[in-house]
């Protein structure tokens, strides 16, 4: 896949991602929430295929409206504008034909707090099935205990599947949405601060189940927390006012940044 | 303004209190008119003992003891005095022709409850009341005093029974001559105009003259057998009569099929009384009406009420519910949308008399017509839909209810959480998949207090309903075992128009007015009870459906 050679990206990340399988590319992808404020601004990135992939960078600066984009959630904020393309797995997913519900099962997200629907936990797992036609109960069955269990959420709640899913503790509702996203068996999952609200164990355990589904999925996880960016990620991207700063190698990033702005960043001296 | 009372007035005090006296003074108003509705309401059912009361001159009256007042007047000195004065219910309206006399206390000489009193409730000219003299059962006389009572109570239940027995044959009678009276219908119509008849119509005349004298031999046997069957029963039922002597000394001759319920209160216990007024208050719920509404049960009012409730709840919901989803989930937010929304709003402050009359308008004249002219043109000119129905006045009450329906599901919508409407849109579901498996559960219980907002203002709705379809007696009830089981054509009662019409525009006021008590209190209860439902119901799904806490 030809990639497309950006300042953003270092020299020996651009090498390294050549051997990779690009998943999501943006060219020249620039947002507009209102006429005069853009809140993307030609941003070129390349994630590639089944790594973890973490957007780091001052609150503000545009890494939840980038992801967002992904999976066309942006689509219903009225009065958005939006330029460039956002190629996934090659094809601009704002070409007319693409479906967007077939996008967003494709592409599954997790939100920053917890989003359970007011129905059983079972109900929770086998809605985006249903909606996406299942309806064999079997074999809902077999894909909520599937997904339940690589959420590691399944030893916890197996008994108590027909109870309402608000029942559950915080960390265990949002892992009770990772597994809702795996339901879909999507490529790509976006996880929007999956453990901002959390306390350090729930965090903890979010990472180990990120950790065990890196092999199988392209995840892209924004995070305020820099550690965990280090800890979890393959790749980490640095953004600023909209901007795409950095795109390195995480080990890189975090040692031997090639930007000035991304070393401030990292070390503290920044905002 | 001293210091203190700076102070005073600084802290609210006052202020509280003036809150604190207007709840006191609306609850004590809601509470006073509440214990009305139920001291009269359901006084009414208890019987009363009755009174003979003997005046000082020659009269001597016999009932029940109904009022007592004061009366101002002026003496032979000029002097203004006031007289204590008593109302009687002395009923024996075919005798005397009014119900009540009102007696000055003065000229009472005695007042006694005689032991053997009895009262007849009659299908007609209300109650008798009077000693009983003689009963007759079919040719065998009783006369014997301490057997009275219970015969004529026989006879009551004996000639109820071949009554039914009576209607049962003649229905048999009337079905046996249905294809008969066709017929000759259709001869008479041709006759009218026999100068003009073509050819064919002729003919037709001929052969439905043939048949009507095949049809005729055919039935005569079994007419003839029937015939004499109901002017025999006829005959045994007007044999069941009973002599009844007036406190007056009147006499008058009754017959039994006409008597509804013989009591004789003064001899009543309490248990006798409690059983009495357990079967009052079944009758009242659960019989048909009588008297021009004055008496008897309110059953199909009761039946109509709650029917047309459901009915409009059946048409008011769906579309309240698809127009406040369009407006807040499909149309773009706009001026349009904010003008729509004050309409809606404004539109539930439009009196119902217009409602009605657009019912009438719009409904029966223009919808109802249309009706008529291309499914029952076969009946016209008389109207099917085309007049007053249960259908209309259930869709004119649910176009006046329209409005609080729509706030209330927008409210109920707007507080469906945004997370929650993103979650599933971003598990690849459909904006519809979204709003039905998300927004809508989640906005069932504004739905339902939509709902439950809109039974109470429609179930004591009258206005409009006096001109899209109710009447005072409705001889069908909308729902019945005939197909197709659903009359919506049909007129219907209400409790709320039975109250007006009782209370205001019968011949006999003053009997009346218990029945006017005792139905506000039904009116009451049915509206209580179908929002007791509806909050049941709404509970339930809060539960269900409580948002998320996190
Ligand atoms: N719906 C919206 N309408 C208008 N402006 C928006 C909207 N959402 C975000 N913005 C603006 O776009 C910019 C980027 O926002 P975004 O949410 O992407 O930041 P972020 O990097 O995720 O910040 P944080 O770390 O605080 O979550 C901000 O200036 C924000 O105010
Ligand atoms: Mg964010």
């Amino acid at each position: 896949m030809a990639i497309n050679i950006s300042t953003a990206i270092s020299r020996e990340t651009v090498s390294e991602l050549l051997n990779e399988n690009i998943v999501i590319q943006t060219n020249n992808l620039s947002l507009y929430y209102t006429p005069e404020k853009s809140a993307l601004k030609n941003v070129n990135i390349q994630i590639p295929e089944k790594k973890v992939t973490a957007f780091i960078g001052p609150s503000g600066c545009g890494k939840s409206t980038l992801l967002r984009n992904f999976n066309r959630m942006n689509d219903l904020i009225p009065g958005i504008k939006i330029e460039g393309k956002i190629l996934i797995n090659g094809k601009n997913i704002y070409d007319p034909d693409v479906e967007l519900e077939d996008l967003r099962k494709r592409v599954g997200m997790v939100f920053q707090k917890s989003n359970p629907f007011p129905m059983s936990i079972w109900e929770n797992i086998a809605f985006g099935p249903k909606v996406n036609g299942l309806s064999n109960k079997k074999d809902i069955d077999e894909i909520v205990e599937e997904s339940l269990r690589q959420a590691d959420l399944w030893k916890e709640v197996k008994e108590r599947l027909n109870e309402s899913a608000l029942d559950l503790s915080g960390g265990q509702q949002q892992r009770l949405c990772i597994a809702r996203a795996l339901a879909n068996k999507p490529e790509i999952i976006l996880m929007d601060e999956p453990a901002s609200a959390l306390d350090p164990i729930s965090t903890g355990k979010i990472e180990e189940t990120i950790d065990e589904l890196r092999n199988n999925y392209t995840i892209v996880i924004v995070t305020h927390n820099m550690q965990q960016a280090a800890r979890i990620s393959d790749y980490t991207a640095f953004m600023m006012v909209g901007e795409l700063v950095e795109f390195n190698d995480t080990n890189t990033l975090f040692t031997h940044p090639d930007k000035k702005l991304t070393e401030e960043y990292i070390t503290g001296r920044f905002g | 303004m001293n210091q203190a009372s700076k102070k005073f007035f600084k802290k609210g005090d006052p202020y509280v209190l003036l809150t604190s006296l207007g709840l006191l003074i609306s609850l004590g108003m809601v509470l006073w008119l509440l214990a009305i509705v139920l001291v009269k309401g359901l006084g009414i059912f208890w019987p009363r003992e009755l009174v003979q009361i003997n005046l000082k001159g020659e009269n001597v009256y016999l009932g029940e003891l109904w009022n007592s007042g004061k009366e101002i007047s002026e003496n032979e000195f000029e002097q203004i005095v006031e007289e204590e004065k008593t109302q009687l219910k002395i009923g024996n309206r075919d005798l005397y022709g009014y119900d009540f006399i009102w007696i000055s206390d003065k000229e009472i000489k005695t007042m006694t409850k005689p032991q053997n009193a009895a009262v007849f409730e009659r299908s007609e000219y209300g109650n008798l009341y009077g000693f009983i003299l003689q009963v007759n059962l079919n040719n065998e006389i009783v006369t014997d005093s301490s057997e009275l009572f219970n015969e004529a109570e026989k006879g009551i239940s004996l000639a109820h029974e071949l009554k039914i027995k009576l209607d049962e044959i003649e229905e048999e009678y009337n079905t046996l001559l249905t294809p008969l009276n066709k017929i000759q219908r259709e001869i008479s119509l041709l006759k009218v105009n026999s100068d003009f008849l073509t050819d064919e119509e002729a003919k037709r005349l001929n052969l439905l003259k043939e048949e009507e004298n095949k049809l005729t031999e055919s039935i005569n046997q079994p007419r003839i057998v029937l015939e004499e069957k109901i002017s025999t029963l006829k005959e045994r039922l007007n044999s069941f009569t009973v002599n009844v002597i007036t406190a007056n000394g009147d006499e008058t001759l009754m017959q039994l099929k006409n008597v509804v319920r013989l009591y004789q209160p003064n001899e009543m216990g309490i248990f006798g009384k409690s059983i009495h007024y357990v079967q009052n208050l079944w009758e009242f719920l659960s019989g048909e009406p009588r008297e021009s509404n004055t008496e008897g049960g309110v059953f199909p009012a009761i039946f109509g009420t709650v029917m047309m409730v459901i009915l409009m709840s059946i048409l008011v919901v769906p579309f309240g519910v698809l127009a406040a989803v369009y407006l807040n989930e499909y149309a773009k937010q706009g001026a349009l949308t904010r003008i729509i929304r004050l309409s809606v709003n404004n539109l539930a402050g439009v009196p119902s008399i217009v409602f009605g009359i657009f019912g009438l308008g719009f409904f029966i004249y223009i919808v109802g017509g249309s009706i008529d002219q291309f499914f029952f043109s076969d009946k016209l000119p008389a109207p099917t839909f085309g007049t007053g129905g249960i259908l209309w006045a259930s869709l004119t009450l649910a176009l006046l209810t329209l409005p609080v329906v729509v706030v209330a599901t927008e409210e109920g919508i707007l507080a469906v959480p945004k997370a929650n409407k993103d979650g599933a849109l971003a598990l690849g579901a459909t904006k519809w998949q979204m709003i039905k498996k998300v927004v809508l559960p989640n906005a069932m219980p504004g739905i339902l207090t939509g709902l439950i907002l809109a039974i109470s203002r429609g179930a004591g709705e009258v206005a409009p309903l006096m001109i899209t379809g109710v009447v005072k007696l409705a001889p069908d009830m909308p729902l019945d075992f005939n197909f197709p089981f659903f009359h919506l054509d049909r007129k219907f009662m209400h409790l709320g128009f039975h109250i007006y019409d009782v209370g205001f525009q019968s011949p006999n006021v003053e009997a009346a007015i218990p029945m006017v008590y005792s139905t506000a209190l039904l009116l009451i209860a049915i509206v209580v009870f179908l929002n007791l439902l509806a909050i049941y119901l709404r509970n339930r799904l809060r539960k269900k459906y409580k948002s998320s806490s996190f």
